[in-house]
């Protein structure tokens, strides 16, 4: 009885393929025919989902499957809220989850990584010939796992709503008294300036903020960079070794030197 | 009428058939026709098994609908908004066939998702279908890499900031994160040289893998077989009663690989 397994293998195959010939049904017309109603199906709802988008939307305003575009893109303004499509809705929620410093990398790169992997060795480490659900307890609690976790991280993303910079705005008087600086005038500009420009899509101010992709708490930034070199940092990140986030070379000098004045009064003994 | 018959016959003979055959000696492409229609499935498969050439439609539609996009769509940040109103709002129908390649994404990847589940359920990526289900897994990820690149080509608001926080996800991996976000940027911001690299990662790599990747899978799937439900009763491969003939039939029926397979 101790054949090997591709031996074993061979011989449950030839079986199959013994029976589909015997016992089988022609491919075409039978198989055929539920394919192509099937295929009428799926062109038919496409068109359906078009009609039903484009009747319901006007430009930019949404109707009920969203808008048919939204404003034309554009760098400066960023009170706008990052949002991918939502297939990839549960690898943005996975950022909320893993933060600052290092863990960020296991839910942009690992998790997705070990479900490829482990997706692609599935034939290699489920070998055995079984192939009835209630026979494979553990391949079916993985997978209604991994559906219903596929599932709540996409629900959480969908509806996770992030504050967009006009909202966040009625905090700078907050933030100037915390940290005193209310009466420099170029401080509350750049703080203004740090609201709606979407910095707080990715870092933390006082408690508001995201903390996604691994940005930093800013509320004491003031400690560690002077003016200048935030200047700086803020022209260039990657010079600093910060290849993650973008250069704000666009908002023009005068305005990084606010944004920097006003992170360069964010410091911990200010109060 | 006999005579008339073998006119018929050898008009048939001259039109069709003598082609096909001139076709076939060089390509084999009757054969392989013949191969792929008339061949059998287990006579249990039913609407299950639809899923996978329903993705194949789905995917079918994005490339029809993409090349008629692609004729009116202009890959550039000062004219690919205005394109794409132009498609949406001028072009006779051009909002269906944009309606349709937006929309078929997504109808695309659930395919893509509901098809997985499908031969996860039934254990049908087990010997001899490795090669199958690794095929499968490579388009899931392409297809994927479809949605995330397509994304940025309407040039809104919408899709620069996904694709603002998209690079800077792949920024974050360890070794070549730093190297890959460059290169999907293409600069130190997003503008025109990202816009053409990603259009044309859109339009010709990632759809190019797809179809050779597609064709694998439909080979395999021809080559192979499609398994039955794996609760059938009457499923292809059943385990047999071991008790082997009796009687008149005995030695009729034969076992094992030795060409009962034939």
């Amino acid at each position: 009885m101790a054949r090997d397994r591709g031996e074993q293998n061979r011989e449950w195959y030839a079986t199959y393929k013994d029976d589909v010939k015997k016992e089988g049904k022609g491919f075409f017309p039978y198989a055929m025919l539920h394919d192509t109603i099937m295929g009428f199906v799926v062109v038919l709802v496409i068109i359906g989902l078009a009609i039903i988008w484009y009747w319901d939307a006007d430009g930019v305003e949404p109707g009920v499957l969203g808008p048919l575009y939204t404003e034309p893109a554009d760098p400066g303004t960023t009170d706008f809220v990052p949002r991918p499509d939502w297939y990839f809705y549960f690898l943005f929620y996975l950022l909320r989850i893993f933060e600052w410093p290092e863990t960020v990398v296991i839910a942009t790169v690992g998790i997705p990584t070990v479900l490829l992997i482990l997706l692609l060795g599935l034939p290699f480490y489920d070998r055995s010939r079984e192939r009835r659900p209630s026979r494979r307890p553990v391949a079916m609690i993985a997978a209604v796992l991994t559906v219903i976790s596929m599932g709540v991280l996409t629900y959480k993303g969908a509806t996770a709503t992030e504050a967009l910079g006009s909202e966040l705005i009625v905090l700078v008087p907050e933030w100037a008294e915390e940290k005193g600086f209310a009466d420099n005038d170029n401080a509350v500009e750049g703080a203004r300036l740090f609201a709606v420009s979407g910095c707080l899509n990715c870092h933390i101010y006082l408690g508001s903020g995201v903390g996604a992709l691994g940005a930093p708490d800013l509320s004491d930034v003031g400690d560690r960079y002077d003016q200048e070199t935030l200047v700086r940092y803020l022209t260039n990140p990657a010079e600093f070794g910060n290849t993650v986030m973008g250069s704000y070379a666009y908002l023009g000098q005068e305005n990084l030197n606010k944004l920097a004045t006003f992170l360069d009064a964010s410091t911990s003994d200010d109060g | 009428m006999a005579k008339r018959k073998t006119r018929r016959q050898q008009i048939v003979d001259l039109a069709v058939l003598a082609p096909l055959d001139w076709i076939d000696e060089r390509t084999g492409a009757v054969r392989g026709t013949k191969w792929f229609l008339f061949r059998n499935v287990p006579r249990d498969v039913s609407w299950a098994q639809t899923l996978g050439f329903a993705t194949l439609i789905a995917f079918l539609t994005q490339t029809l609908t993409g090349a008629i996009l692609a004729m009116y769509y202009k890959p550039d940040p000062n004219s690919a908004y205005e394109s794409i109103e132009h498609i949406t709002n001028d072009l006779t129908l051009g909002w269906l066939v944009r309606g349709m390649h937006r929309w078929g994404a997504s109808v695309f990847v659930i395919l893509l998702f509901l098809h997985m589940g499908r031969v996860f359920l039934f254990g049908a990526y087990k010997y001899p279908r490795e090669l199958q289900w690794i095929t499968g897994v490579l388009l899931l990820a392409t297809g994927m890499l479809m949605g995330f690149t397509g994304y940025l080509l309407p040039w809104d608001q919408t899709a620069y900031w996904a694709t603002v926080v998209g690079i800077n996800l792949n920024g974050t991996a360890p070794f070549a994160g730093p190297w890959l976000a460059q290169f999907l940027s293409s600069g130190p911001e997003i503008g025109g040289d990202t816009l053409a690299k990603w259009y044309a990662l859109h339009m010709l790599l990632l759809p190019g893998a797809i179809f050779a990747l597609i064709g694998v899978h439909l080979y395999l799937v021809t080559r192979l077989g499609v398994v039955s439900p794996p609760w059938s009763k009457e499923q292809a491969g059943r385990e047999r009663p071991v008790a082997e003939p009796t009687g008149a039939r005995a030695g009729l029926v034969r076992r094992g690989t030795e060409g009962g397979a034939k």
